[in-house]
């Protein structure tokens, strides 16, 4: 019972702790973020098994998470809110030529990470995309203009 | 042709830009949530500061001081579950001196600090009046007696230890989750 509960707080707390954190750009986790999810991870586990190294303990935690998970993954298709809340909205970085400084600040994305992501697309230059976009996942989207 | 059931029309509910990109962006909400975000970050930015201080146990604001004509205990007045710490009696020269002496904790020190050790073990141990009378050996002073703590469960305990004779000292003990 105390061991599902501590599993379920962990749950939550990480999800709010890795949301505030942010998405970053990119297709794939950077060096940067595996830190941040070794060390997370392997200090929640620390907490969480706490004086119960048991298989049963075990078992029962990851049942509790993979449960909490799925009625929240549930919810969230449910809820507009909850889904703007866990996951945010997609986010214009550059629309026709402008970019959107304040969301690229506060998103901590510099314009160098939309023309790395425009480049892998095949766009070479800035006044060929019509609009990026950075979706809920952290990936960057191109859409190129018709010029 | 089989009928085929829960269809559903495709429509498209999500906001365009320019009538051209549906993108679905929602600045206000996104506005409201980097609020939040600020917020978020000086709390944690408060937490860390706190916890540095000690405000958590651990650290210098969590060490604590008690002392009366007979003895001088250092202990945490804020611990963490399952985290060892040291409750340490040190003894006046006045109450050392005469082959032994004795200290009675409260069973507070026992149940809710958990208590694993006594150092250096106490030659007799006798229960009653609500926690334990130890018993030391002791020769002239400086003498102290350690006790190794590790709670097992969060909450607020009290503690009272007494040279018998002089006045008990209490304090009260934050254990931390």
């Amino acid at each position: 019972m105390e061991a599902s509960i501590r599993a379920i707080l962990f749950y939550v707390f990480l999800v709010l702790v890795v949301r505030i954190v942010g998405r970053r750009p990119g297709k794939q986790i950077t060096p940067f973020e595996f830190v941040l999810v070794f060390f997370m991870g392997g200090l929640a586990l620390t907490a969480m098994v706490g004086d119960d190294a048991s298989l049963t303990n075990a078992f029962l935690q990851i049942l509790t998470i993979a449960f909490v998970h799925f009625l929240i993954a549930t919810a969230r298709t449910k809820s507009n809110v909850l889904a703007r809340l866990l996951d945010g909205t997609p986010l214009i970085l550059l629309d026709n030529g402008q970019w959107r400084s304040r969301t690229l600040s506060k998103m901590r994305i510099q314009d160098d990470d939309v023309m790395a992501q425009a480049r892998d697309q095949g766009i070479a230059t800035l006044d060929r995309i019509e609009i990026a976009i950075l979706e809920r996942n952290g990936q960057i989207s191109i859409i190129e203009g018709s010029k | 042709m089989s009928e085929v059931a829960f269809q559903k029309t495709v429509g498209d509910s999500v906001p365009k830009i320019n009538d051209e990109v549906a993108v679905g962006e929602d600045l206000d909400f996104q506005r409201k949530w980097w609020k939040f975000e600020s917020v978020m970050w000086w709390i944690i930015a408060l937490l860390l500061l706190l916890n540095f201080a000690g405000v958590f146990g651990r650290g210098p604001v969590a060490h604590a001081k008690l002392a009366n004509d007979a003895m001088l205990v250092k202990y945490e007045r804020v611990e963490r579950t399952g985290t060892p710490s040291i409750l340490e009696v040190q003894f006046k020269p006045n109450t050392l001196g005469r082959g032994q002496v004795k200290l009675h904790v409260s069973q507070s020190i026992v149940d809710g600090l958990g208590t694993q050790r006594v150092i250096p073990s106490p030659s007799d141990t006798a229960i009653g009046r609500g926690g334990l009378t130890y018993t030391f050996s002791a020769e002239q002073a400086p003498g102290s007696v350690q006790f190794a703590l590790q709670p097992s469960r969060p909450g607020i305990f009290e503690f009272t230890l007494q040279v018998p004779g002089s006045s008990p000292l209490s304090a009260k003990v934050v254990v931390m989750p």
